[in-house]
């Protein structure tokens, strides 16, 4: 064995978007078989808008984000509206171990697919439900995606200029999705214990908004113990000056230090030949903070940042350039460890793409296999898994209860 | 809240500050047995801020992050310290540990040495920058790490300064990569591999691993996404944190039905058929035009009302709450999310709750955070039979 689940698991993943998605595609870097079903009406969709391109340019097909979140998954197509869409959907639990779905609240009743269904045709299964804010309470049926899961979680109320207008910013890789998949595929990895055990699955609920407010526990406890809400900090630090982020040489180019110790201060300034006694100690430092801002921004506007950022590394100063994508994939730390992976895609090429992250020596996960077409495993799994004939197959094709191409 | 689902499973925490212990918090709320392994002076995650005033050596995030462990002191400088952690591996399942490269190995704990002398345990550590690469053994802090790993460049408005995220949100990150890590490490050991393994997470990896819009649509499209001031991006959609009339509202309107429902909320219906915003690609186009109405339609109204309404035409919308409305939002009091703790110096705190709810099993109160050396006794005494007289020597020799 070489992968922790070497085929031997199944994962039906009806989820859209990015956070259940993401946690099928967590397994099948484990080799979990995981086989993605879309709807042939509401496909995916994070495979973005049939408007966006011609039909020609198949635009569903070269959406990055849907291409990376379903990595290494089977694709299959069912018309859940159908009758049939959803018997031969139930004959799908009935072999698989793991079912992951994000649907808006009550879909999956109207489905007839609520937990108590699913466990009466499957026992063993263990069933995933990842609502926004939870399946009971005043607000459950709220709609939510990552970025509105990030503002309800408490991380938007914090995320702001120290000196700005009181604008309020969302940020760049709407949150409460990935963070809600990561805690889906640490859930699931319990239950899978839990019934090694047992012998029985369940039904692991878990409220996106949930998963993501433990980390501005921070800001909560400060509150409870001040009585006074945070006020927004920027890019500066409670007690730390500098810390912050400063324009270099060029058009859009910018580094992030921060000095924590008069030790470290004191090098900064040599390197870059600031000799203001108005700085020397720390609590200083943070009294004069603007006018300590203003004399950085002076002594790094002309400094390119590679310079820059080369200058301060060797005075043990903490320093980064603020990296747009191309630069993270460039940095010599994500190359030296070959973190991205190439893959070769049907329809949109060859492109790089985040590894997996864990390293496990005698298990590799693996993030390499592409995102399925719509539909493209449809006979594949549908004759493999169900020991449909060709000719069943395509009966269901002509019938529009499976296809390849997006129905409206 | 804890679980006893992973009751059966034995973890030695060496871990600090953040992302270590927020690793070791998810299996411990699972029910997990964690043995935290402290320096006799305690780790330096102990005085993390918030502090309570006239508390200094014991931060509020600590008692969080530290909930459903119990706490040992060992000097592994001392070799009566490195037997005592070698007879807690004896029967552990997992040693997770936040060290900077290297350290364990000076030690005489190499992870490679320590799995064929313990074949049932794994490693998991946790590093800055991974455990090899030209610059793992570079210095990093929250701002820095944001920086380098690509969260920052596209925050902000676009005449200034990127703007770095709040808090620690990246440690948390790199904390679940490593709780998923260890399970795996136990899925793989029992299903099959018969024996341990070393594993490295990189929290710049986990960082970057989750900016997936950018550096993979960035290499699809050419297009460099750049900062967009209060929305996500400029796109065939309209995400965006909205002022209003007493606070903020965060608005997620992407599908042609979400566009049509807000329309229909701000009472221009006839905005969805216009040849400006009829169509996503449109709507990307003219995504100025339509943040404008949009931003004097919301400037007017009040978040319950714009929350209530909205939702009522099935838009993603919500009211964004400040921290201190976050612990009286009904939604969470309704599911009893946030736990009460009582910590044994810093009084009763409200904290956040686990967030999965297994149905199979019944959760129970969770355990403060232990006090320095707390379980010594309990630990050393109880589980590997050392004497009274025997503690107290080693108390003195300062090896715990």
């Amino acid at each position: 064995m070489n992968s922790i689940f070497d085929g031997k698991l199944r994962v039906l993943d009806i989820s859209m978007g990015w956070a259940g998605p993401l946690v099928g595609q967590m397994f099948a870097e484990m080799d979990a078989e995981v086989i993605k079903v879309e709807d042939t009406h509401h496909f995916d969709w994070w495979r973005g808008s049939l408007s966006m391109a011609p039909p020609e340019m198949q635009p569903i097909e070269r959406a990055a984000v849907f291409n990376t979140a379903n990595r290494g998954k089977r694709g299959v197509t069912l018309d859940l509206a159908s009758v049939r869409g959803i018997e031969i959907l139930k004959r799908l639990i009935e072999v698989s171990d793991i079912l992951i779905e994000n649907f808006s609240p009550g879909v999956m009743d109207r489905l007839g697919l609520a937990y108590e269904a699913v466990r009466a045709i499957n026992p063993r299964l263990i069933m995933i439900s990842m609502p926004s804010f939870g399946s009971d309470g005043p607000e459950s049926n709220a709609r939510g995606y990552g970025n509105t899961v990030e503002a309800m979680a408490g991380v938007t109320g914090l995320t702001g200029y120290h000196d700005g207008d009181g604008q309020r910013y969302t940020l760049s890789n709407a949150l409460g999705d990935p963070v809600g998949g990561l805690h889906g595929v640490f859930a699931l990895m319990v239950a899978l214990r839990e019934r090694e055990r047992s012998g029985r699955g369940q039904l692991i609920e878990l409220a996106q908004v949930e998963s993501l407010i433990p980390f501005v526990a921070d800001a909560m406890l400060d509150f409870q113990f001040t009585g006074k809400v945070p006020a927004v900090r920027g890019n500066r630090h409670r007690e730390h000056a500098p810390h912050g982020i400063y324009r270099c040489a060029g058009d859009d180019n910018w580094i992030a230090l921060a000095c924590e110790s008069d030790e470290q201060w004191r090098s900064l300034a040599d390197a870059l030949g600031i000799d203001d006694q108005r700085f020397a100690i720390a609590s200083d430092r943070k009294a004069n903070e603007d006018a300590l801002d203003a004399e950085l921004s002076r002594a790094i506007a002309n400094l390119s940042a590679d310079d820059c950022v080369a200058r301060l590394r060797d005075a043990d100063v903490l320093v980064a350039p603020v990296n747009s994508a191309p630069a993270v994939m460039a940095d010599p730390q994500i190359q030296g460890r070959e973190y991205f992976v190439a893959i070769d895609r049907a329809v949109v090429g060859t492109h790089l793409y985040p590894g997996a992250v864990a390293r496990l020596p005698d298990t590799p996960l693996r993030a390499d296999t592409p995102a399925p077409l719509l539909g493209e495993h449809n006979r594949q799994v549908f004759a493999d898994l169900l020991a449909m004939t060709d000719e069943e197959i395509t009966e269901l094709e002509r019938s529009g209860v499976i296809g390849s191409s997006p129905r409206q | 809240m804890r679980y006893h689902a992973l009751s059966d499973l034995r973890v030695v925490d060496l871990t600090h500050f953040i992302a270590g212990p927020y690793a070791t918090k998810l299996l411990g709320d699972m029910g997990a047995d964690i043995v935290k392994v402290e320096p006799p002076w305690g780790e330096g995650g102990r005085k993390l801020g918030p502090r309570r005033a006239g508390v200094e050596d014991r931060g509020g995030l600590f008692a969080f992050l530290n909930l459903n462990k119990r706490g040992v002191t060992l000097n592994l400088k001392h070799e009566r310290g490195r037997e005592l952690l070698a007879s807690l591996l004896d029967d552990a399942d997992l040693l997770i540990e936040s060290f900077a490269p290297g350290t364990l190995a000076a030690l005489g704990l190499a992870p490679d040495e320590l799995i064929p002398k313990f074949p049932k345990l794994s490693v998991i550590s946790i590093s800055n920058f991974g455990q090899d690469g030209p610059e793992r053994d570079g210095k990093l802090n929250d701002l820095v790490l944001f920086a380098r790993g690509g969260w920052t460049f596209p925050v902000g408005e676009p005449g200034r300064e990127p703007l770095t995220p709040p808090g620690s949100l990246a440690q948390y990150v790199a904390a679940l990569y490593g709780a998923v890590a260890a399970m795996q490490a136990i899925a793989a050991r029992d299903l099959g591999l018969g024996h341990g393994q070393h594993i490295d997470v990189s929290i710049l990896e986990a960082t970057v691993a989750t900016m997936i819009y950018e550096t993979v649509t960035f290499q699809y499209s050419g297009i460099l996404r750049n900062r967009a001031g209060k929305r996500f991006a400029v796109g065939p959609f309209l995400i965006v944190t909205l002022k209003c009339k007493d606070g903020y509202a965060g608005l997620h309107c992407v599908t042609d039905k979400q566009f049509e429902g807000l329309c229909d909320l701000m009472g221009r219906r006839e905005l969805a058929s216009d040849p400006r915003f009829n169509t996503a690609l449109n709507r990307m186009l003219n995504n100025d035009a339509i943040l404008e109405i949009v931003e004097e339609f919301f400037i007017g109204r009040e978040r319950k009302w714009l929350y209530r309404e909205g939702q009522r035409r099935a838009i993603p919308l919500v009211p964004i709450p400040s921290v201190a409305e976050l612990l009286e939002w009904e939604q969470t009091r309704a599911r009893n999310y946030f736990e009460a703790i009582d910590d044994p110096v810093l009084g009763r705190i409200r904290v956040p709750g686990t967030p999965l709810r297994l149905t199979s099993h019944r959760g129970e109160a969770s355990r403060p955070a232990p006090q320095l050396g707390e379980h010594n006794r309990e630990i050393f005494g109880e589980r590997l039979g050392l004497s009274d007289s025997a503690l107290e020597t080693l108390k003195r020799a300062g090896t715990i």
